[in-house]
């Protein structure tokens, strides 16, 4: 029995906020560089 | 002088010859063999897929930038490999097929001292009657492909715009397909044009994978933490779908396509079927079709490669069930035991085993992702080979060679979710290590530090930026060699 449809139907929606903070220039300006320090962090393993 | 042959031209093998390049005397030489013209930025064939970007902005040629190198360049098919030579060769050969459209059908001979196979996957679309450009669906695993994958959805949309309820299914198009990642950011992006177009309400989007659960990836998923929580891919990835209204259908084996509908079985063993306007289906992967021979001119392809036609390196082959998979069965320097000096990188190698839980439906039936080396592990792959053959070929064969197991290795995946600069997304990821090692890292077999999953706009600029970072260095622009793999 494939349960994934019910999965989704209960999975959490991002609330308005949230999805505010996805598509804003200043906070996502932000994670763009957070997120590639994360990543930067995951190459210097492969170098070093 | 030393010659070391490059079967292939893509990520992998692009990655090994260029480094190849800058480490070797100018006595030494490095021939790439392939059978493309073109090298091409497989990424982001998604957005060609969906009409964001043309061929010329993911492909280039590569006969200039390795004449630019000192790179010989053999546009050909190996067919065949002979490690020991042959009686009327004392040194390892390959065979080749030329693909040059000025010498197509020749035959040829290239002798080595070094041989890096990077042949890539065979596009294994006959395992599943009907499916693929040839068939009754659509793929976007080559840059031709995704050409004609947007012009049908370009005529669904059209349809849309008229008044017309179209179905569109994205996915895998066989139980033991690789790259979900890819099928996932391709649904995402159809989603985004055919809301953009303003017809979302006449699509049903439906994504039909092999995955046992959504947020598998074929990497078993991800745990991370959130908000001091740890949470799944599985639950982060429901989330999404549940925000973009793509229905999932997940176990699923497709057993065959044909014209408007799709067939397949699912874990619990049913036989469904799903009727579609436009549909976009990977395709399994296997090996090329090479064979090799000892000096005598016997077949030794058994030994040299697996039953898919990958080809079989340091890894621990040994058959043994899910609960005894440990990360040390995995490759560490990519070199056949019996030929060290044969190296198998990116996609050609033959994995021990899964990533994800192998499961089968109850009528027998494999349905389990095949574990992913694309991308970042590709191209390490491809510069740990190259760095170990140059060393072999400075300080001789028994020089300690470097390792990089994706037991050990981390990656950077960014699945786009739509593009557009002010309104595109992505789910950016980092996972390490690859394959996960429950003695290192107990509970989920990966450091919760290193492993996060994010969704929004930036992931979006990271993709774009990346696009444009790595055609740089496949061009060897200057300072190529600074940007990591």
């Amino acid at each position: 029995m494939d349960h994934t449809a019910d999965d989704i139907a209960s999975a959490p929606l991002p609330t308005p906020a949230t999805l505010r903070a996805r598509s804003s220039l200043l906070v996502q300006l932000e994670r763009f560089l957070a997120i590639n320090l994360k990543m930067a962090k995951i190459i210097r393993k492969e170098h070093h | 002088m030393a010659r070391v042959v490059v079967l292939g031209g893509g990520i992998a093998g692009h990655t090994a010859a260029l480094h190849l390049s800058r480490m070797l005397k100018r006595s030494d030489e490095v021939v790439v063999v392939t059978p493309n013209s073109n090298w091409n930025w497989i990424p982001s064939n998604i957005w060609v897929g969906v009409g964001k970007m043309k061929t010329e902005q993911v492909t280039f040629a590569l006969g200039p930038i390795y004449k630019r190198r000192g790179i010989g360049y053999e546009q050909a098919l190996a067919t065949a490999i002979h490690p020991e030579g042959d009686a009327t060769h004392d040194s390892p050969f390959v065979e080749l097929t030329y693909t040059d459209p000025s010498r197509s059908g020749e035959h040829g001979e290239l002798t080595y001292d070094y041989l890096i196979n990077a042949t890539g996957p065979k596009l294994n679309f006959g395992a599943t009657p009907g499916l693929g450009p040839d068939g009754h669906s659509h793929s976007v695993c080559t840059s031709g492909h995704a050409v004609e994958a947007s012009a049908a959805l370009r005529d669904s949309i059209a349809r849309m715009k008229r008044g017309e309820r179209q179905t569109l299914v994205v996915g895998m198009g066989h139980g033991t397909c690789t790259c979900e990642g890819a099928a996932f950011e391709y649904a995402f992006n159809v989603e985004h044009e055919v809301r953009q177009a303003g017809v979302r309400d006449l699509a049903d989007i439906v994504y039909l994978t092999n995955e046992y659960e959504l947020g598998d990836f074929g990497v078993g998923g991800l745990t991370f933490t959130q908000q001091g929580f740890q949470t799944t891919s599985k639950l982060w990835t429901e989330s999404l779908f549940r925000e973009r209204g793509i229905r999932a259908v997940t176990g699923a084996h497709v057993t065959a396509v044909e014209e408007g509908a799709v067939h397949y079985e699912q874990l619990d063993g049913t036989f469904n079927s799903l009727a579609f306007d436009f549909a976009m289906l990977l395709p399994p992967f296997r090996g090329v079709d090479l064979k090799a021979f000892d000096r005598q001119g016997d077949d030794i392809g058994a030994e040299l490669f697996a039953p898919n036609g990958f080809m079989k390196v340091d890894a621990d082959y040994t058959a043994k069930p899910f609960e005894e998979w440990r990360a040390e069965d995995w490759p560490r320097t990519y070199q056949v035991p019996r030929f060290p000096n044969i190296f198998a990188v990116g996609i050609a190698f033959a994995p021990p085993h899964q990533i994800s839980e192998p499961r089968k439906s109850s009528n027998g039936t494999v349905i389990a992702p095949s574990p992913p080396r694309t991308g970042m592990p590709s191209g390490i792959m491809g510069k740990l080979a190259a760095t170990n053959v140059a060393a072999m070929i400075e300080q001789g064969d028994a020089v300690r060679v470097r390792s990089a197991s994706m037991a050990d290795m981390g990656a950077a995946c960014v699945a786009s979710a739509g593009s557009g600069l002010r309104h595109g997304s992505a789910a950016s990821m980092t996972m390490y290590p690859v394959v996960p090692d429950l003695q290192k890292y107990p509970g989920t077999g990966r450091s919760l530090k290193d492993t996060f999953g994010e969704i929004g706009l930036a992931g979006h600029w990271i993709k774009l930026a990346l696009h444009y970072m790595f055609i740089y260095k496949a061009k060897a622009r200057p300072g190529w060699h600074l940007i990591p793999e």
